[in-house]
């Protein structure tokens, strides 16, 4: 076990690392001179060349690289290229939106998608089955902000139910609104997510229902529904962990778009905005952050999956 | 695999769906790409936000464009989008897979690492990420979505090429003196090629959502470039006001994205006997 | 968007501002049915990047800290007359080379110390000898400024100078105290009804009453300037109740406000001057001929229909308000035909050209400029780009065919006698009105003479002066004396009140 979470922690720090390399590279490229647009148009050759050295921007790339690499493990993100704002304060306020829309849209995901999912599995031979598993298939292939365009339109435009867009001004200082306002948004993400995870988890049930211990408890007397619940379950809830890490992907991109569809102040339509202004020490670190945020969750994924499972446990 | 899959796939209700709205979907691009009903783009200010009627079908937006046409000749662009970025992404994996399966020792180990951690990218990340550096084009969604379905691609048809690499008549050949290209045209890419088919059609999929969800964001179609992702985006302020309007091309998307879903989860059924029981599992990227 | 305001402070920098001081605005309530401990939030767009008033260029600045925090020897109304603020009168000799403040007395900075004419001689010398301060330029004609008095100010000139007495209105003119020591670029220290108390950055600028105020103390508490990205957020956090005003509504947002009883929608003028660019140093815009066609080929009307009805149309390149105005409307009036003919005559039929926008201002006008272009056998190509790159290619580099942004700033009529800037206009004719014009002795001679450079330039169609904007000010029921005229520009409260 303590080999499997030391192997598990290299590959995760090994993945963060060529994940920065590669958002800085890429980013680095970018054409367009930073130092000229701080200088405004009015700022002479000069002045300019000192905004560069500044920034650091007229170093060696490598050495940039590591200057942000060191930054980053400080905690210091640096400044915003246009306002001059630390970068890591401002990410933190939009965090505060973004980890708690992910994680609401994640536990109504999963509380939607997996009683559905055995439900579709266990009625699989029944037309309100094919309803459900027809039903999933297609909000699957929704398109987020087209969810989040019909919810807005039938609970907030119609049943007066919701705020429909924004975020309170002084935030969580009024938790109730707060809260109130990322409800919709996080059951556009959850419905569209909550589908997928459905689907999966009736393949996942459908599998369990053929199994031999399933099967053999049901022979013993057992209804299978019963020996479905005691034995077969916890396999299934297993494999959904797995599917999590997968998710969390999803999840974090579809609150991007969702940001900006209800207008909420997240780490998403920060990084919109910076990519609109060109603010690439800003847009560098939201990448990271939210690249880094996939692959943390990934790996905590694993590292559960792996200590609920009995099998992968004696294993090692 | 056998050649009576064309028939097994229309033997399913969901083929059939994926079949029949895909061949609309094409029709109306290669329409759309001669004719509208009117000019998409032609703007009428003094008739902003037309209820549907005679001359404006679907009505009309916030410039007095007729949604209708608009909508009509944006499937045009996703089909294109669809196209592009299925290809972009199958020589993508094949190319890793290949590299990672077959290639020399020393590079398998690396090319799984990049693998596992562009996978963790999801295609918006990557296409904001270009878009920051090139500007927003669908030449950058589809180097995003090539990309990033590419890495799945290549993680399927890795195991795929492994299993084919292993059995007995592709030893035989390899023993007989072919090299490792001809193995991989010869042999591999004909037996890998109903797991690559039904991988590209869900690419397809993918595609037509991100274009959605970057033109959205303004990343992806340039105003020139009539799509259904852009004119969401231009609407998403009015959405309160004038709701009817973001219908159609929110429709649009997704009964396209449904059509690329269902072909390939009936071709995939179609194709390999043992998924006929129906154990799906995919990974969606959007 | 922190970045827009920066870059249009900063980078656009077209010129510091309209002054529109205004003093106390229209009606006030009757005193005992103020609530004197109000605080009033304000919905703005544009943040400060920082608060120097000597080194920072913008609008943004000025909108918050000028009138309410800073004040000058004079200053303008509502309807840009100018008037006496810290001076009790003015004086102008008739060879316009002597300038004469009295000053009020009793005058006090927030801080308490006295303000005397050494504070102003000291700040307008500042401005004069320092070439980096904003508003160093305007007062390039000034030889001296001396305090013949404790309660007097004299600026000698070197050639009478018709726009000095606007500049005194704004950046140029605004008195600091000699004995302070505070940081500019995070502090304000000055003589208004307001005092600077907090600013977080990224989000909101707070104001609260001077009690030390030398004149009529505020009537409220204090005032929140809240920050917003972009125009729908506004409009939802007024509508939640967040805010009491907020200043320029989209007008095509306007829907939202229908049947809400808490706000009122306030027009307003503004000096936002949407300005459509055409390159005169690129072929084919280099021939007249495809520049006039081009204006015949654009609906102005159409134009304002489709942003939601908010403005008016232009025609030159001065705006109603503005010294010189003349309706120039006539000048290439839509004429889709004729457009055509002179095209096709041009030998430029079926041409393509190319816009640069910055990605700012949205897709509506591009979108209603293609489809009109079209219509006359133009294919108009879109390049919707970040600010920086439209600084660079169109503002420095002038590497564009088309471009399209607001200038927002009023008394601009100097960035068409500018050499080098990114119009690429130049006439001698205009240059030589531009001059009589400043060192013109009354304002009707000095009007006169900008008209004539006017009609000038607009018969020369190096623009399209599509319009300028209306603004729309949302303020709630029980708030008075919020001003709705060129609240981009300058924002005057100290007449605001709120009602119990």
């Amino acid at each position: 076990m303590v080999r499997f979470l030391a192997t598990r922690a290299v590959l995760l720090l090994l993945g963060l690392l060529v994940a920065a390399a590669l958002i800085f590279a890429v980013l680095r490229v970018l054409p367009g001179d930073v130092a000229q647009v701080i200088g405004g148009t009015r700022a002479s050759a000069e002045q300019v060349a000192r905004i560069r050295a500044q920034l650091g921007l007229d170093q060696p790339l490598p050495v940039q690289f590591l200057d942000w690499i060191g930054g980053l493990l400080r905690l210091d993100l640096g400044r915003s290229l246009v306002t001059g704002t630390p970068v890591a304060g401002e990410l933190g306020q939009k965090l505060e939106v973004t980890l708690p829309l992910a994680g609401l849209s994640l536990v109504l995901g999963l509380g939607l998608g997996i009683p559905l999912g055995v439900l579709s599995a266990v009625l699989h031979r029944r037309a309100s089955g094919f309803v459900l598993a027809a039903a999933a298939q297609s909000v699957a292939a929704v398109p987020v902000v087209f969810a989040g365009v019909l919810l807005a339109l039938l609970l907030g435009s119609f049943l007066h139910l919701l705020p429909v867009q924004g975020f309170p001004l002084d935030g969580w200082r009024q938790p109730g609104r707060a809260f109130a306002s990322l409800i919709l948004p996080a059951l556009t993400i959850a419905v569209v997510e909550g589908a997928v995870v459905l689907r999966f988890t009736r393949s996942a049930t459908l599998e369990a229902l053929g199994q031999d211990h399933v099967r053999m408890a049901a022979a013993k007397g057992m209804t299978l529904h019963r020996a479905l619940l005691t034995h077969g379950l916890p396999g299934v809830l297993l494999s959904v962990v797995s599917v999590i890490g997968l998710e969390i992907a999803a999840l974090l991109v579809g609150a991007v778009i969702v940001e900006q569809l209800f207008q909420l102040p997240g780490v998403g339509r920060m990084l919109v905005t910076d990519v609109a202004n060109r603010d690439l020490v800003k847009v560098q670190s939201e990448l990271l952050v939210l690249t880094g945020l996939i692959l943390v969750v990934g790996a905590v994924v694993d590292v559960l999956h792996r200590v609920l499972d009995p099998r992968q446990r004696e294993r090692t | 695999m056998s050649a009576a899959w064309p028939r097994e796939l229309l033997r399913r209700p969901g083929g059939v769906l994926g079949v029949v709205v895909l061949a609309v979907l094409i029709v109306s691009a290669v329409v759309a790409t001669f004719w509208t009903p009117q000019d998409p783009f032609a703007t009428d200010p003094f008739h902003r936000w037309q209820g549907p009627s005679g001359a404006h079908l679907l009505g009309t937006d916030g410039v007095g464009r007729d949604v209708f046409s608009y909508v009509f000749a944006a499937s045009r662009t996703a089909l294109l989008v669809a196209v592009l970025s299925s290809l972009v992404a199958g020589v993508v994996g094949v190319v890793l897979a290949a590299v990672g399966a077959l290639g020399p020792r020393w590079l398998r180990e690396p090319v799984a690492v990049l693998i596992d951690v562009l996978i963790a990218f999801p295609v918006l990340l990557i296409a904001i990420m270009l878009s920051a550096v090139l500007g927003p084009s669908l030449t950058e969604v589809v180097v995003a979505v090539g990309i990033g379905f590419g890495v799945n691609i290549a993680r399927v048809a890795r195991g795929e090429i492994r299993r084919v690499a292993r059995s007995g008549y592709v030893l035989a050949a390899r023993a007989a003196g072919l090299g490792p290209g001809r193995v991989l045209t010869d042999h591999l890419l004909p037996n890998i090629a109903p797991v690559l088919i039904v991988q590209l059609s869900l690419s397809a999929g993918v595609a037509v959502l991100s274009e959605a969800g970057l033109s959205f964001l303004g990343y992806g179609a340039p105003p020139s470039t009539p799509s259904w992702g852009r004119l969401l985006g231009d609407l998403q302020n009015y959405v309160t006001i004038y709701p009817l309007t973001a219908v159609w091309p929110g429709l649009a998307i997704t009964v396209s994205v449904l059509a690329c879903n269902l072909f390939g989860d009936a071709l995939r059924e179609a194709t390999d006997p043992r998924l006929r029981t129906g154990r799906r599992e995919r990974r969606r990227v959007r | 968007m922190r970045t827009r305001r920066s870059l249009l402070g900063a980078g656009l920098a077209v010129v510091t501002a309209l002054a529109l001081a205004g003093c106390s605005t229209a009606s006030s309530p009757s005193a005992g049915g103020a609530d004197r401990s109000a605080v009033v939030d304000v919905g703005l767009y544009l943040e400060p990047t920082d608060l120097n008033v000597r080194t920072t260029s913008g609008v943004a600045l000025d909108q918050v800290l000028i009138d309410n925090v800073y004040q000058g020897l004079v200053g303008l109304d509502p309807s840009g007359r100018l008037h006496d603020v810290l001076a009790e009168r003015h004086t102008v000799s008739s060879d316009g080379r002597t300038v004469d403040f009295a000053l009020r007395s009793g005058l006090k900075f927030s801080n308490g110390h006295a303000l005397d004419a050494e504070d102003v001689v000291w700040s307008l010398n500042q401005v004069r000898t320092t070439k980096t301060d904003v508003g160093h330029g305007d007062l390039a004609a000034v030889k001296s400024i001396t305090a013949p008095s404790k309660d007097a100010v004299r600026l000698t000139l070197t050639k009478p100078d018709s726009e000095l007495l606007y500049a005194l209105a704004g950046r140029a003119g605004l008195v600091l105290d000699e004995q302070a020591s505070n940081d500019l670029k995070t502090t304000a220290i000055g003589s208004g009804p307001y005092l600077l108390k907090t600013w977080k950055q990224g989000d909101s600028i707070t104001l609260t009453r001077n009690p030390k105020y030398w004149g009529t103390r505020a009537k409220v508490a204090s005032v929140v300037f809240h920050y917003f990205s972009d125009r729908a957020t506004a409009v939802n956090a007024a509508l939640a109740g967040d805010l009491e005003v907020l200043t320029t509504v989209d007008p095509t947002l306007k829907a939202k406000f229908q049947g809400n009883q808490d706000f009122a929608l306030k027009q307003g003028a503004s000096t936002d001057k949407y300005t459509l660019v055409f390159n005169s140093k690129r072929a084919p815009l280099n021939r007249l001929a495809v520049r006039k066609a081009l204006r015949q080929a654009i609906d102005p009307k159409a134009i304002i229909a489709a942003i939601g009805g908010d403005g008016v149309a232009q025609g030159g390149p001065i705006p109603k308000g503005d010294p010189g105005y003349q309706d120039l409307t006539s000048v290439d009036a839509y004429d889709p035909a004729a457009a055509k003919a002179a095209l096709e005559k041009a030998g430029v039929a079926g041409t393509t050209l190319t816009l640069t926008v910055p990605n700012v201002y949205g897709t509506t006008v591009s979108d209603v400029l293609t489809s009109q272009l079209k219509a006359v056998g133009v294919t108009l190509k879109v390049r919707s780009v970040d600010f920086t790159s439209w600084l660079t290619n169109v503002y420095t580099d002038k590497d564009y065919e088309l471009s399209f942004v607001d200038h927002a700033e009023a008394h601009d009529f100097a960035n068409w006698v500018t050499p080098g800037y990114y119009f690429n206009y130049s006439d001698e004719r205009v240059d030589a009105l531009y001059e009589q014009a400043t060192t013109a002795l009354s304002a009707s001679e000095a009007d006169a003479k900008l008209a004539q450079a006017a009609r000038i330039v607009a018969d020369a169609a190096p623009a399209d002066w599509l319009y300028t904007a209306i603004n729309e000010t949302a303020i709630r029921s029980t708030v008075t004396g919020f001003p709705t005229d060129f609240t981009s520009n300058r924002l005057n409260l100290a007449g605001l009140a709120v009602s119990k």
